[in-house]
């Protein structure tokens, strides 16, 4: 009786705890995917009929293949640069004694402070010869104006660099973390065996730390899938129009905005919202990157 | 997570290094180093540009630094630009952040507490939707997010900025993680059995052992707040409720320092002037992010998997 009481107190007390983070749960996630899925099947002057016209509607539009075409072109410089500079330096950086590493990862860890709007700011500068610290550098390839860079076939490139050194520092110190909790009578093993450095990195240190960079690399194409700021502000500033609608999450912005047709850009954004949570539902449920996460809560039953 | 394990790397087995070995390291310190410069330069590059004026911008040598009188100009010329709206969106940035910051984490601390030690019922469903909640990118709400702040008349008021940013999936998740793996339940049945109830397991057990914990939280949730562009670009319109990373896109777009066609000869802003507003939104976060390399190196990630 006494037990079952403390149970049940228990349980309103969890209960208690977890409502304010459940309120705001409910209010910034669930409500609004509810709404938005109503407003995309609303009725409207650009969808008669209801239904999924807006779907159709964003399908069909002139923009949305390119845009789909840039932003998987983004992806597939992003993501495997990321990947091997990741990989391949948290591996160095593990291969020298902690203590000399400290000045290194705190460098790798500056360009972090060079993220959404200032990455834009800076990245320009870093860019236009007639500032850029790199200018010699360009010279040698033949960049003189600020021109030869910026056009709309190197775009992806420029995107794709500026997203990478804001992330790829402060990524490389995080794996790094996870390789200096390898226990170290598992490498001390594996030398022993006659492994080389080089053996021990691919061998043995790269599959131990291969889910956390399958969960960076799932993390930052959910991130690059909704790139909006860099494309927005360089065309709305430096270079006006030269990445107009160039990603999805900027032609959502111009159906809802410009041409004031809410419905397509939350059917738009759904589309996209369905992709990542198919990413997420990838992560939980077919890598084992939460089976410790999700155990804890079984043996506690 | 095993602090123990984490936390202190043991000197690892030393012996004779062979000339491959010895060539394979040199090439090793090269590829770090040249990647730690590449890292650094843009930044040094933004600290030094406005000790210098639009000339010396263009014509010195682009790490030269100009004079601490560069600084004050840049400052005196962004005061133009509206009045000193540049102060406005400061201030903004700063109280928004910071309440976010203080909610999130007050939140987390509570939920991620209830899923790991209390009899809460649906942990295990709750616990999946707020994983799915942290790996989807708030940029993926912003368009739903929007509609709904237009329907609860919040539209154009600072809490349409302020409220969506103290959700913090993830900061639950650490929390989660933090109160079931690094604190021994143990702890929490001792001090059930001296009488404590849930409450006070958490007031007097598991905060008082949480202070690495609640760094992470505050790091993360300033670090996504502070910068965030895209939504309060959208739910705001009003100048004096915009904050700094929004300001500087209208900046960009509004005066002639990346865009010369806008009001060359009007504003006095500049390339020095705009790369000091940048520094204003850069330097908090890159202070934060040294400040908390110990915290990331330990092991963000490690803490959510090993055990």
């Amino acid at each position: 009786m006494l037990k079952h009481r403390a149970r049940l107190m228990g349980q309103i007390n969890g209960i208690l705890m977890f409502l304010p983070y459940l309120i705001l749960l409910i209010t910034f996630a669930i409500i609004p995917i509810v709404l938005a899925i109503s407003v995309s099947f609303e009725t409207s002057l650009t969808n008669p009929n209801g239904g999924f016209g807006n779907y159709l509607f964003v399908l069909q539009d002139f923009r949305f293949l390119p845009a789909v075409l840039n932003v998987s072109l983004f992806l597939a410089l992003y993501l495997p640069a990321m990947l091997i500079v990741v990989a391949g330096l948290s591996l160095l950086l593990d291969t020298i004694q902690a203590k000399y590493s400290v000045p290194l990862r705190l460098a790798y860890l500056v360009p972090a402070g060079i993220t959404g709007t200032v990455a834009i700011l800076v990245w320009y500068f870093m860019l236009e010869p007639s500032y850029s610290p790199f200018a010699a550098l360009f010279a040698e390839v033949g960049w003189t104006e600020g021109n030869d860079l910026f056009n709309t076939s190197n775009l992806v490139w420029i995107f794709a660099l500026m997203t990478f050194f804001t992330g790829a520092g402060n990524w490389i110190v995080i794996q790094y973390g996870s390789l200096q909790s390898i226990p170290d009578e598992l490498l001390e093993a594996a030398r022993i065996d006659g492994a080389n450095v080089w053996q021990v990195a691919f061998r043995i240190k790269l599959p131990l730390i291969r889910k956390y960079l399958v969960y960076m690399l799932i993390l930052v194409m959910a991130a690059g899938l909704q790139i909006f700021v860099e494309p927005y502000l360089i065309s709305s500033s430096v270079y006006p129009g030269i990445a107009k609608d160039w990603s999805l999450n900027q032609l959502a912005y111009t159906f809802a905005f410009l041409g004031s047709n809410l419905g397509a850009a939350t059917a738009l954004s759904l589309m996209l919202l369905i992709v990542m949570i198919i990413l997420a539902l990838f992560v939980i449920f077919r890598t084992d990157f939460f089976d410790e996460a999700k155990g804890k809560i079984k043996e506690a039953r | 997570m095993t602090v123990a394990a984490s936390t202190v790397a043991p000197t690892r087995h030393r012996r004779k290094l062979t000339v491959s070995e010895i060539s394979g390291k040199t090439a090793a310190w090269i590829v770090m180093i040249l990647f730690a410069l590449f890292s650094v330069i843009p930044m040094s590059w933004l600290i030094l540009a406005p000790s210098k004026n639009q000339v010396e911008l263009q014509s010195e040598a682009p790490m030269s630094f100009g004079s601490f009188q560069g600084y004050i100009d840049a400052w005196n010329n962004l005061m133009v630009f509206q009045d000193g709206r540049l102060l406005t969106w400061l201030w903004n940035s700063i109280w928004y952040t910071g309440i976010q910051v203080v909610v999130a984490s007050a939140v987390a601390l509570l939920a991620g507490y209830a899923l790991a030690a209390t009899r809460m019922p649906f942990r295990k469903s709750l616990l999946i939707t707020t994983l799915i909640a942290m790996i989807v990118p708030q940029v993926a709400f912003v368009f739903p997010l929007f509609i709904e702040i237009t329907t609860l008349g919040i539209y154009d008021t600072a809490w349409a900025i302020i409220l969506p940013g103290t959700f913090f999936p993830f900061g639950v998740f650490l929390a989660y993680i933090y109160f079931s793996t690094t604190i021994p339940p143990e702890l929490y049945d001792a001090a059930r059995i001296d009488g404590s109830g849930d409450w006070g397991v958490f007031w007097r057990v598991a905060l008082p052992l949480s202070k690495g914990l609640i760094g992470m939280l505050a790091f993360f949730s300033f670090q996504v707040n502070w910068i965030n562009f895209f939504l309060p670009y959208i739910v705001v319109t009003s100048g004096d409720v915009l904050t700094l990373p929004v300001g500087l896109g209208i900046l960009f777009s509004s005066t002639p320092a990346l865009n010369p066609q806008v009001g060359a000869n009007v504003l006095p802003i500049r390339g020095p002037e705009i790369a000091l507003a940048g520094l204003l939104v850069a330097i908090p976060i890159l202070l934060v992010f040294l400040a908390s390399a110990r915290l990331l190196v330990r092991g963000v990630l490690a803490g959510s998997v090993k055990s």
